[in-house]
């Protein structure tokens, strides 16, 4: 325990010093690291947080800043726009409606994870660990305080007898127990996590709120029953980009046991913000795929 | 029945007396009971303590994240009252440790800033005589399920010690002023990351001395959790717990585990 990086609380520079590990991995977690050669170093842990507004002034972004209609150029790679086709029917009417992804939420998003990850990379490299096993990441608002704390925990792990890491900084992996021993019997080893958010903005067109609404005016030859183009349209970027953006982050490497989730905030008839999360674990192949002994086939009597 | 507590209840002694008459009670499953039985203990009885405590309320201040110390003590003091009164039930059964342990926290209408802690476990004893005891001569306690103690003895291990530790947390308001100051910008509350990342850890270092108090080698299974009971949104519990563990013969006996497919669907 020679090195301290700087900005670890007290509290966790005296925790590490201490004798007895700790760690959250659960008993049968416990006993497949053991199994693997890996034993606990301690609970290692990152917060950042970040106050939390849905908009933002951006940079660069014009006089009306980022938020509302777009300013060409400045809401980030995607952005589409519908034109109504009715001509004037009256002052409330909307004449067009757009989509367009929110880089000031992925940026920001990306800033609360980036903090609260490397924070808990420091821990683990002050605590001269090999990897971070078991990784939880969680965002959760902080009272009523309209602010969002980012939460990254896991377990450091150090390979039992082995050399000292390498390049001293620790892979990273949301596997722990069975489940990451079946990923290095696979023949592939952990290299980091990949997590990203993307985030688009639905503003609806008419023909989008009509659709949304379930109504026809009458005099628009849309049918009720048809796609509404403007949001699906939304759902699959936002997706897209988000994947897009893991892949970018995986230079070469594969993505495994990948998870999307995707939140939609509606604001109005057919106005939303949607939100896309996307983790998964980039790994590496390090051995031929050595096949296993066939599994035991098993039936319950009971 | 050589050594009667003091401050069990009555009917304690006289459930524990006829407990020792080969009569068992508990909260294991049946496959826990097994498995048990397999490491080579035998399931005692199920003990409890409690412990009614008043936590009071303790000034903060509106602006200012800091430690509650009074509220901190009394949350900490509480836990180890019931959970001394439960160890002093099994050791009064003669039992080795309690396996199961569950910790709660109970609030009545009738006490206003009292809370009841109450801690549930079964007591068990090593069926070859050999004592299980911990360093301080006290049953050994822990949260783990009878698959988990079986599992962690096979590594090699043996618990020592349900441990924890406890920090309350007063987080600030934020005033007008601050609030105006970042308007419409996400961006990173220094003094917010740094004081919950302050409370945690102090949750955690707690524990860990108490770990270090039982020479454990470890603690496995370090749960955090974090509630604000009934003092409103900005005051806040972190809680850390754990099973204290001590390596015995240093082999992991456990064998690879058999890969199964399930055919029944």
């Amino acid at each position: 325990m020679d090195d301290v990086p700087g900005d670890l609380p007290e509290a966790a520079a005296r925790r590490f010093s201490e004798g007895a590990f700790t760690s959250g991995l659960t008993v049968p977690d416990f006993a497949a690291c053991l199994q693997m050669g890996l034993e606990p170093a301690g609970y290692v842990q990152g917060f950042c947080v970040m106050k939390w507004g849905s908009w933002q002034f951006y940079p660069g972004a014009g006089p009306y800043g980022g938020y509302g209609p777009n300013v060409a150029g400045t809401h980030g790679g995607y952005s589409e726009s519908w034109q109504c086709p009715h001509g004037f029917v009256s002052a409330e009417h909307r004449v067009w409606g757009q989509n367009y992804e929110q880089p000031w939420v992925e940026d920001a998003w990306a800033n609360g994870f980036t903090s609260a990850y490397e924070r808990l990379i420091e821990e683990a490299s002050a605590l001269g660990a090999h990897g971070i096993v078991g990784l939880v990441d969680t965002s959760a608002p902080l009272g009523d305080l309209g602010v969002l704390e980012f939460r990254v925990q896991g377990t450091a792990v150090k390979v039992k007898d082995g050399p000292p890491p390498a390049d001293g900084r620790p892979w990273t992996t949301y596997l722990a127990g069975q489940r990451l021993a079946k990923l290095i019997e696979a023949g592939y080893m952990p290299v980091s996590i990949a997590a990203t958010v993307a985030s688009v903005r639905v503003w609806a067109s008419c023909i989008t709120a009509y659709l949304t609404e379930g109504t026809n005016p009458g005099w628009t030859s849309q049918a009720v029953g048809a796609e509404i183009e403007q949001t699906a349209r939304a759902q699959m970027a936002v997706r897209r980009i988000a994947r897009e953006r893991v892949r970018a982050q995986l230079g070469g490497d594969s993505l495994h046991g990948a998870s999307m989730g995707t939140r939609e905030r509606e604001l109005g008839e057919g106005d939303a913000d949607l939100e896309c999360i996307l983790r998964g674990n980039r790994v590496r192949r390090f051995k031929e795929f050595d096949p296993m002994p066939a599994p035991r086939p098993t039936v319950r009597l009971s | 029945m050589t050594d009667t507590p003091q401050d069990l209840p009555e009917g304690a002694s006289k459930r524990l007396a006829e407990l020792e008459h080969g009569l068992f009670t508990s909260d294991l499953s049946v496959n826990e009971f097994l498995l048990i039985k397999e490491v080579g203990f035998h399931p005692l009885g199920f003990v409890m303590g409690s412990s009614i405590y008043h936590t009071g309320i303790q000034t903060r201040k509106w602006g200012q994240s800091q430690e509650l110390t009074k509220l901190t003590e009394a949350m900490y003091n509480a836990r180890e009252l019931a959970m001394t009164r439960m160890e002093e039930e099994a050791a009064e059964l003669g039992a080795d440790g309690v396996v199961g342990v569950r910790l709660d926290v109970n609030y009545y209408e009738w006490g206003k800033d009292a809370a009841e802690f109450i801690a549930v476990g079964t007591a068990v004893k090593a069926e070859n005589g050999v004592s299980y005891r911990n360093k301080l001569g006290k049953p050994f306690t822990s949260d783990l399920s009878g698959q988990d103690f079986w599992t962690l003895m096979q590594t090699g291990h043996i618990p020592q010690g349900l441990v924890m530790g406890t920090c309350v947390y007063h987080i600030a308001h934020r005033g007008i002023g601050q609030t105006l100051g970042s308007a419409g910008q996400n961006v990173e509350l220094p003094n917010f990351t740094q004081a919950l990342y302050e409370a945690r850890e102090l949750a955690m270092t707690r524990m860990q001395d108490e770990a270090n108090q039982l020479d454990a080698s470890g603690i496995v299974g370090v749960r955090l959790e974090e509630k604000s009971h009934q003092w409103g949104s900005h005051t806040i519990e972190f809680l850390s717990l754990g099973t204290a563990v001590v390596k015995t013969s240093g082999e992991v006996t456990l064998p690879a585990p058999t890969t199964i497919i399930s055919l029944d669907n």
